[in-house]
């Protein structure tokens, strides 16, 4: 089974959240800077627990902030 | 660049060094004839001093180096800022991965060469070899893995 694409929405809701600054996310979610970073650039599919913290950050469900790509649909 | 990637390039830069001693050294005992238990033995000792050391030496010149950096950039006091978190941790887990894998095949051809009928000090000599090219392989992958994503 092939691996597929996890994106996410951090870039736009962090814009929405009045301009949150990535160090602000990393601070309340309990990562780097630089985590928070290579998630935005889809560079690092976070853990199922660091996903509802940030998902909780944001007070939206899980589905907002992340998708789901499978393989054969993202070729 | 995180507190991490600093850390790890300046100890692959250490071991890189290392190796190229290593190398430099046994090359220089086979040419002088001087491939011996003694010296040998006394090159292992060395080496194992040194990447302890280097290792010590990388995090103590990472912080301070780090802090002089940032305080000359934004005039700043420095933050400790090594705190490991989860991508951290798999990265670090990843390079271990290679670390073992590229030691045990050392391993195997270390054993291999008492195979060939070739004495005990070419053994060790491969050995500490594969040993020191692990960890720089192994660091390699890290920043690989820490600009690539993963």
């Amino acid at each position: 089974m092939g691996k597929g694409r996890i994106g996410n929405n951090i870039r736009k809701l962090r814009f929405f959240r009045n301009e949150m600054t990535q160090q602000q996310l990393a601070e309340k979610v309990g990562v780097t800077r630089q985590t928070i970073i290579a998630m935005e650039q889809d560079k690092y599919s976070p853990s199922l627990e660091l996903a509802f913290r940030i998902a909780r950050v944001f007070e939206t469900p899980l589905e907002e902030v992340f998708s789901y790509q499978p393989e054969d649909e993202s070729t | 660049m995180s507190f991490q990637q600093k850390n790890i390039t300046v100890s692959l830069s250490i071991f890189v060094i290392i190796l190229g001693f290593y190398l430099i050294r046994i090359f220089q005992m086979v040419q002088n004839a001087s491939f011996n238990s003694t010296n040998v033995f006394r090159l292992w000792g060395i080496i194992v001093v040194l990447a302890v050391i280097g290792t010590i030496v990388a995090t103590i010149f990472t912080h301070i180096a780090g802090g002089i950096v940032h305080k000359v950039r934004t005039n700043e006091d420095p933050q400790i800022e090594d705190i490991q978190d989860e991508r951290d941790q798999m990265i670090d887990l990843r390079g271990t991965r290679v670390a073992y894998t590229f030691s045990s095949i050392g391993v195997a051809l270390s054993m291999l060469t008492f195979v060939f009928g070739q004495p005990p000090l070419v053994m060790f000599t491969l050995l500490i070899f594969s040993g020191v090219l692990a960890q720089v392989v192994a660091d390699i992958w890290r920043l690989t893995l820490y600009r690539r994503g993963f």
